[in-house]
């Protein structure tokens, strides 16, 4: 086969051995997965103790009220009796365990006759949404501001890219969010005579989700945009890529094949917590923006001594954080041919 | 209604009157108003009810929703003064006043267009008033007055047969389709008011048990609940209805087209629940909302603008404020160390530095608004010679008094009124106290157990404008050992209790009157709190909005919702 001057065909030049051997680590990853599934029941498990048993020592309980007329004493029972709360505290942990291996929640006490698996329904698309757009607005941005900004070291667009994340990271997302409210949706109809603005809040699959993207969006691609950064400049002074360059390969090439392909290792390792992080939601974002979402929920959950809710919404985080830091280990099978699944 | 004490922002109010008109009182004629189509307003409820079941509705942002899709016997006038017909045509009292009879108001339909009979009032108080439910408000209101009711608390509710005697043993009967009859243990002159509460509307067994997939024991939990669960089986007896629910983000009300009244301007109401006031205050702004409460740090904003300033309107809410002593604990035991507390307060200075100025500074009891208000006890003004020589007199020192806190809710309002006070109570008092401030659910659980020296602000809400509701929160009960969620400082006297259980059941009103100033002034004199203000809103209404009867029982941030069957949307 001719070998064309400077384009060496990826692969032509490798020995069968290897596929043999990324077959087995393929083999081994149906394994590896499976057994980090069951480990996640012991994970679960222990994450239902533990906030069970925060939850029930924290002060105060789901019937008192922030103030003025408070529920009688009678009523409290009553209530007590008609969610178990009269149990010993072990008896409704074993009952409560019982339950959620029938995928039983249970009820909510602050929304009447509702179940805690209905609420999270209705609430985490929202969050999932508005976290998944953050993340596809993440990844590009971030990684490609960090990439310029490395290519570009120590020149005006290094500065400038570094600059605006130190900015992003340092605003807290309540002050970014306010603002951009303030701007884009009071200022704006005032300026344009109501002709056009921003939904300073609520839900749309529209211009409505503009602001709370970017609002959860910019602190994640600060981060992400440095990682990738000081990746990239660690990557660009490899002799591989001093070679890549003396080939005569194009800086696109370089850039895509050789640097990003290795810079990128740790930023796929942050990349699943973050993911974790957005989809659960920001009660910030959810506030200020109005969003009737997950992250509003749990902390309201919290703040009201909801248990069930409590439990169920930790349980949820528990399993997506889980599962995120499980597809970024499978991920580096494939980016990283030095990791070994054991 | 449940008071919060971590209210959103409220208002000054310069002049008496209480029931204002949004549009000046000018008459509409048809050619001023909006077309149908354009008979829609966005209004913010804050929250979402926790229950679109009336008879589990505790919070003003549930009630709003409640009092417009289901109607009660009796309502309140715009006043405040009295009870006006509303589900009853009528109603009688027997002279001894334990049997009130209320003749139904005929042609009263369902939003599915059923008529409404004797039979849906009493499934409807008895569905309040099963113990396994446990409704809110069941207690007191309903379980000191009913017949029958005060086994509420002994009933066991694990057994259908016990909730079933007990529910059939109450005084509740439909001696015909058009006449529902409630006797009561003994007189209560109150009684009227009771009925007015949001949680006492009639229900429909049919839809009731259809929702929950057949009949079923007294004793479930879940079931009874289920046709709140969707607005297809909300069916209801009030001008509106509602036709959608989304889920924390917003509910809508639109016309019941059955009900007796005759059809309402407004076509559409949406109930938002925005939780994040300046979020709200933004969308006024771009006209996504009708009506709002003007966040506290705004209020100037909204002064010196010339467009919102005349958008704002400003009223009482039936609403006091005071500071507690643990009179539990010594020297506050005492009544002159109390008062030196409740003297060294300047109130004025509190509501212009603290309060922008929209609060309103009070000595007694009872709020403007509704009958009882008196401000002629004036022992708790501020007047720090006195205060201090009140301490004094009771030999008590300042490092006696430094070791006390004041227990303060961890929310911005709190706070800062609370470091006000602590302020003035070191400089006029001559101390050095601290502040304790520490999350809300704490701070209950430490009131409860009595494990604090000074707290505050604490308040009270009417549930409806009879001052029974008022001074019962200060009669000690051996059914309700103190502290309690109505009185946690613990002041208590019998001569107090003698004169407001008196009041509370004597028919002659104006005896009733001339009894709760008595207990009143003892409340004042004996500093069993120090009151410090009434609590204003502070709304911005959209001028095309006409025909609003604005009183000082309206649901916070909602404006007239208590009369929008009258209200209407006009040319803009």
């Amino acid at each position: 086969m001719a070998v064309i001057a400077g384009r060496p065909k990826r692969g032509a030049l490798l020995p069968k051995r290897v596929t043999a051997v990324t077959d087995s680590r393929l083999g081994s990853l149906g394994v590896f997965v499976i057994r980090r599934i069951l480990w996640m029941i012991p994970v679960v498990f222990f994450v239902i103790v533990i906030t069970f048993i925060l939850m029930h020592n924290a002060a105060g309980s789901p019937w008192d009220k922030a103030g003025g007329r408070q529920l009688s004493q009678v009523v409290v029972d009553n209530l007590n009796k008609k969610y178990g709360l009269d149990k010993p505290v072990f008896e409704q942990f074993l009952l409560y365990l019982w339950n959620v291996l029938h995928f039983d929640f249970g009820l909510s006490y602050q929304y009447q006759g509702k179940s805690v698996v209905t609420l999270i329904g209705e609430g985490w698309p929202y969050t999932a949404t508005i976290g998944t757009l953050a993340f596809l607005l993440i990844v590009p941005v971030g990684i490609g501001l960090g990439v310029l900004a490395a290519l570009r070291q120590n020149t005006r667009v290094d500065y400038a890219t570094m600059g605006f994340a130190t900015l992003a990271a340092s605003f807290p997302n309540f002050v970014i969010g306010a603002l951009m409210v303030v701007l884009f949706s009071v200022l704006t109809y005032k300026w344009t005579g109501g002709n056009f603005f921003l939904p300073a809040g609520g839900w749309g699959i529209d211009d409505h989700l503009i602001m709370p993207v970017i609002t959860l969006s910019l602190l994640p691609i600060a981060y992400t945009a440095r990682l990738t950064r000081a990746s990239t400049l660690e990557t660009i002074r490899q002799d591989y890529i001093r070679t890549a360059w003396a080939k005569g390969l194009p800086e696109r090439l370089v850039v895509i094949r050789h640097v990003l392909k290795n810079s990128l290792i740790p930023v796929v390792t942050t990349l699943g917590p973050t993911f974790a992080f957005l989809v659960t939601g920001s009660v910030i974002v959810e506030t200020v923006f109005s969003i009737p979402g997950i992250g509003r929920a749990f902390v309201v959950a919290v703040t009201s001594r909801d248990y069930p809710m409590i439990l169920g919404t930790t349980v949820l985080f528990s399993i997506v954080i889980a599962t995120a830091n499980l597809i970024v280990d499978v991920l580096y099978v494939f980016i990283d041919p030095r990791v070994r699944l054991t | 209604m449940h008071l919060r004490v971590s209210i959103r922002a409220v208002t000054l109010a310069a002049t008496g009157m209480f029931v204002v008109s949004a549009c000046g009182g000018g008459g509409t004629t048809s050619q001023n108003l909006a077309a149908p189509d354009k008979q829609i307003i966005n209004m913010n409820d804050g929250t979402e009810p926790n229950s679109y079941d009336p008879t589990q509705q505790t919070y003003t942002y549930e009630a709003a929703v409640g009092r417009n899709v289901f109607q009660t016997l009796l309502v309140s006038n715009a006043q405040g003064t009295d009870v006006v017909p509303a589900g009853a045509e009528s109603y009688s009292v027997s002279s001894d006043g334990l049997t009130y009879t209320f003749k139904l108001r005929s042609g009263a339909k369902w939003s599915d267009g059923k008529a409404v009979t004797a039979a849906d009032w009493v499934y409807g108080y008895k569905h309040l008033l099963n113990p396994a439910l446990a409704a809110g408000y069941v207690d007191p209101f309903f379980d000191s007055t009913i017949k029958g009711a005060d086994a509420y608390s002994s009933v066991d509710v694990s057994s259908a047969s016990a909730i079933d005697t007990f529910l059939n043993g109450l005084g509740l009967a439909a001696p015909d389709p058009n006449t529902f009859v409630i006797t009561l243990q003994h007189p209560a002159a109150f009684f009227k008011w009771v009925v007015t509460l949001w949680v006492a509307p009639p229900l429909r067994q049919d839809i009731v048990e259809q929702a929950a997939g057949g009949t079923f024991a007294s004793n479930d939990t879940t079931k009874p609940e289920a046709w709140a669960q969707k607005s297809s089986t909300i069916i209801g007896n009030g001008p509106f209805m509602i036709s959608e629910i989304v889920s924390k983000d917003h509910v809508t009300l639109v016309p019941n087209p059955n009900y007796w009244g005759g059809a309402p301007h407004f076509q559409k109401i949406v109930l938002w629940f925005i939780e994040d006031a300046n979020t709200a205050y933004a969308k006024y702004q771009t006209g996504d909302l009708d009506a709002i409460t003007v966040p506290l740090a705004n209020v100037d904003v909204v002064r010196n603008d010339p467009k919102l300033s005349k958008e704002a309107k400003v009223y009482p809410k039936l609403t006091t404020f005071w500071m507690v002593t643990n009179t539990k604990k010594a020297p506050f035991d005492n009544a002159d160390v109390r008062m030196a507390f409740a003297k060294s307060i300047d109130r004025d200075k509190l509501n212009k530095q603290v309060q922008h100025d929209i609060q309103q500074s009070i000595l007694s009891f009872i709020p403007k608004g509704m009958a009882g208000y008196d401000t002629s006890n004036k022992a708790q003004s501020f007047d720090p010679a006195a205060a201090k020589a009140l301490l004094q007199k009771a030999g008590v020192t300042a490092d006696q008094l430094n070791k006390f806190k004041l227990l303060t809710r961890n929310t911005t309002r709190n706070k800062t009124i609370n470091q006000f006070i602590i302020d003035q109570w070191n400089t006029n008092l001559g101390l050095n106290m601290q502040l304790d401030v520490i999350d809300s659910k704490t701070v209950t659980s430490r009131l409860r157990k009595g494990d604090f020296d000074l707290y505050g602000p604490d308040g009270w809400g009417a549930d409806y404008p009879d001052q029974q509701d008022w001074f019962d929160i200060y009669i000690s009960s051996p059914t309700l050992p103190c502290p309690h969620g109505f009185n946690w400082g613990c002041w208590s006297s019998p001569a107090y209790d003698a004169l407001v259980s008196k009041a509370d059941t004597e028919l002659d009103q104006n005896a009733r009157n001339k009894d709760y100033k008595a207990a009143q002034d003892m409340l004042i004199n004996q500093a069993a709190v120090a009151f410090i203000f009434q609590d204003y809103e502070y709304n911005l209404i959209k001028p095309y909005i006409g025909g609003l009867t604005i009183t000082a029982s309206d649901d916070q941030s909602l404006p007239g919702d208590l009369f929008w069957h009258d209200a209407y949307v006009t040319q803009h």
